[in-house]
């Protein structure tokens, strides 16, 4: 299809063509780089104490919430890995998110399996099964598929899917299926509170370090320049289809990890979770925090469900406008998120695979 | 024999319906490369001022004149203010479109809160054929469907208007060296397209009903029948809406309901997948 092509290459060259801009709108910040002072980790570092204390401070009815919101910003993790790093715009996560849902609540309704060794593990492999047989039959193929193609094919996913478990009387058709029982080790169960919330937020930063190692990898590196230049990584050797499959897969089974422990936080699973609009959130928060990096994505969903929950008392009806007109200035005036206030460019592409020497002569031996 | 009659009819007038919300869809994804989430937010939009028409006591089709007028106007406004700066990057497109889409939609939800509201149709009644009944307003809107498609296919292929769109579709650097000007061009498709999608919107709030997330309805199943139908062309999506249109009113006669919405989904998305170029390859009208 050569206008969708012509397409691309010319959404390529303006992302290449944004870069100075943005560099130079970042000049402050990238002056701090310079400084050899780095950003990032202080981040991070501030976000994990803030969310180690968080418990301690907040009123039981807030620590559920904040840990809905952990559980969300895992989510949010996994688009990102899909968006922000490999630039393939999922527009369906919530399928990987809410099949893995569903998928455990049937195992605790049906075979009364809650054990958590096993029902997490479970919800991590629907997750990735589904992006699997999603992202293998969208990704890969004998013609590369356009952008359009992938962000339309994963959204009629998502939105096909909501329409099934609404109509599917076995999934609990409208309502979905309520009171599932509670996560278990042993006799101890997992209901909301602390408890829950130090679990979800061990399991958030263990796949935190896993993706931040994944994405400054050799990996990392491949998939960075697959989403600057798609034909030039191409050219190189790499297969860039099979690249973007595996992301797109880890990034289901990421979804489906924080689908299966939404399931059990909330107690009930229904067909909004797979659906368009849980898609598209995950998208937002993305877009809020800084797509591109790992602690924008955890930054955005923190931020959007922590406003939308201050709000929802006094606004509830403009809070979703508030929201709307915000997007639209993030998207045409900070496109790489709330993180780029203080994070400067060079920083956020960061640098790959071990120490700069080392990684230089890689580079070398993976591009003959 | 009437049944089959009745469900032709059926048939045929829901597959109007997704022809008449695709057009505009389709002109605006194929003559400028952006697939705008927001059309179904000016379907909406169309729906509402009909209903604000009726609201105040007006003759109801006095608001099904004034909607494609109103939100044409309000489409030139959105490109010339936002749109116009997402041409580069047609996934940044969607998510601002997308965006202003979530604007329109809740401002609307507050507007009418979260209910149902009917409008009746300007036309009521049936027409009597023998011992069968068609409903008189949904015969007119297969009417009109067929005459807004000849008015578009005609003012695209035959007046310099539609030779100047052809044209910056065709080769943008060329035609602004031609002395067309490009933005301006740009700025009427997307109005023109979104004028549709207000008529469609003005049109179909009788059959069902106005409620804030009547656009998002179709929105998907637009997409999908722009990208069957082809990308590039006028009749491309017009003939794809046609199939998905015909099909998702078509299949739940044969097979269980909640299937029959899936399944054509997902027909479509393998469809696409090893014919990308659609029913009809091409650029042009």
């Amino acid at each position: 299809m050569p206008k969708s092509m012509s397409v691309v290459r010319e959404a390529i060259a303006a992302d290449v063509g944004d870069e100075p801009v943005d560099a130079m709108a970042e000049g402050a910040a990238a002056g701090q780089d310079r400084a050899g002072r780095k950003i990032l980790p202080i981040v991070e570092g501030v976000v994990l104490v803030a969310a180690l204390v968080a418990p301690l401070l907040l009123q039981d009815y807030l620590t559920v919430f904040a840990t809905r919101v952990i559980i969300l910003a895992l989510f949010a993790l996994s688009f990102d890995l899909v968006w922000g790093y490999a630039g393939i715009m999922s527009f369906g996560q919530a399928l990987f998110f809410g099949s893995a849902g569903y998928g455990v609540a049937l195992l605790a309704r049906d075979l009364d399996i809650t054990n958590i060794f096993l029902v997490l593990p479970a919800g991590t492999m629907i997750g990735l099964a589904f992006a699997l047989l999603l992202g293998g039959f969208l990704l890969l193929g004998r013609h590369p598929s356009s952008v359009i193609f992938v962000s339309l094919g994963t959204l009629t996913g998502s939105y096909a899917a909501d329409r099934l478990a609404r109509g599917w009387y076995y999934l609990g058709g409208q309502n979905g299926i309520p009171s599932i029982a509670p996560m278990t080790v042993g006799s101890y169960e997992f209901s909301e509170g602390p408890a829950f919330y130090y679990l979800v937020l061990g399991i958030l930063v263990v796949v935190y370090l896993l993706c931040r190692y994944l994405v400054r990898s050799q990996f990392g590196l491949a998939l960075a320049g697959l989403r600057e230049n798609e034909q030039r990584i191409a050219f190189f050797g790499y297969k860039a289809q099979h690249l973007k499959a595996i992301i797109f897969a880890i990034g289901g089974a990421v979804a489906g990890l924080a689908g299966s422990l939404y399931a059990f936080h909330e107690g009930f699973v229904w067909p909004n979770m797979v659906g368009v609009v849980v898609s598209t959130q995950v998208v937002l928060y993305v877009l809020f925090g800084g797509s591109g990096t790992l602690i924008g994505a955890v930054i955005g969903a923190v931020i959007v469900e922590g406003v939308s929950f201050w709000l929802s008392d006094n606004y509830r009806e403009i809070w979703p406008i508030i929201l709307g007109v915000l997007l639209l200035l993030v998207i045409l005036f900070r496109p790489l998120g709330l993180i780029s206030f203080v994070l400067g460019e060079r920083e956020r592409v960061g640098s790959f695979g071990g120490t700069p020497k080392e990684s230089k002569k890689e580079k070398r031996n993976a591009a003959p | 024999m009437a049944n089959a009659f009745v469900a032709a009819f059926e048939i045929l007038s829901f597959g109007a319906i997704i022809v008449l919300i695709v057009l505009g869809l389709g002109i605006i994804a194929s003559m400028m490369g952006i697939f705008n989430f927001a059309q179904g937010e000016f379907v909406l939009l169309g729906a509402y001022i009909t209903y604000l028409a009726y609201a105040k006591g007006l003759p109801i089709w006095t608001g099904m004149v004034a909607a494609p007028f109103v939100v044409g106007a309000l489409g030139f406004v959105l490109e010339a203010l936002i749109i116009r700066r997402f041409y580069a990057a047609p996934i940044v497109a969607m998510l601002g479109t997308y965006a202003l889409g979530l604007i329109i939609r809740e401002s609307v939800r507050g507007l009418i809160g979260g209910f149902y509201l009917t409008v009746p149709e300007p036309i009521g009644g049936s027409i009597d054929i023998g011992a069968m009944h068609i409903s008189a307003w949904r015969f007119t809107i297969i009417v009109i469907t067929l005459l807004v498609m000849a008015g578009c296919y005609l003012l695209l292929s035959r007046t310099s208007f539609g030779l100047r769109v052809r044209a910056t579709l065709e080769n943008p650097a060329l035609a602004r060296a031609s002395g067309i000007s490009t933005p301006l061009i740009y700025g009427a498709t997307f109005a023109f397209g979104a004028a549709l999608a207000g008529l469609a919107g003005a049109l179909i709030v009788p059959v069902f009903s106005l409620f804030a997330d009547l656009g998002l309805r179709f929105l998907i199943q637009g997409f999908v029948a722009v990208m069957v139908g082809g990308v590039g062309s006028f009749i491309g999506p017009v003939a794809g809406a046609g199939v998905i249109g015909t099909l998702s009113a078509a299949l739940p006669w044969v097979i269980a309901p909640v299937v029959a919405d899936v399944l054509v989904f997902v027909l479509a998305i393998v469809f696409i997948k090893f014919r990308p170029q659609g029913l009809i390859a091409g650029k042009g009208v």
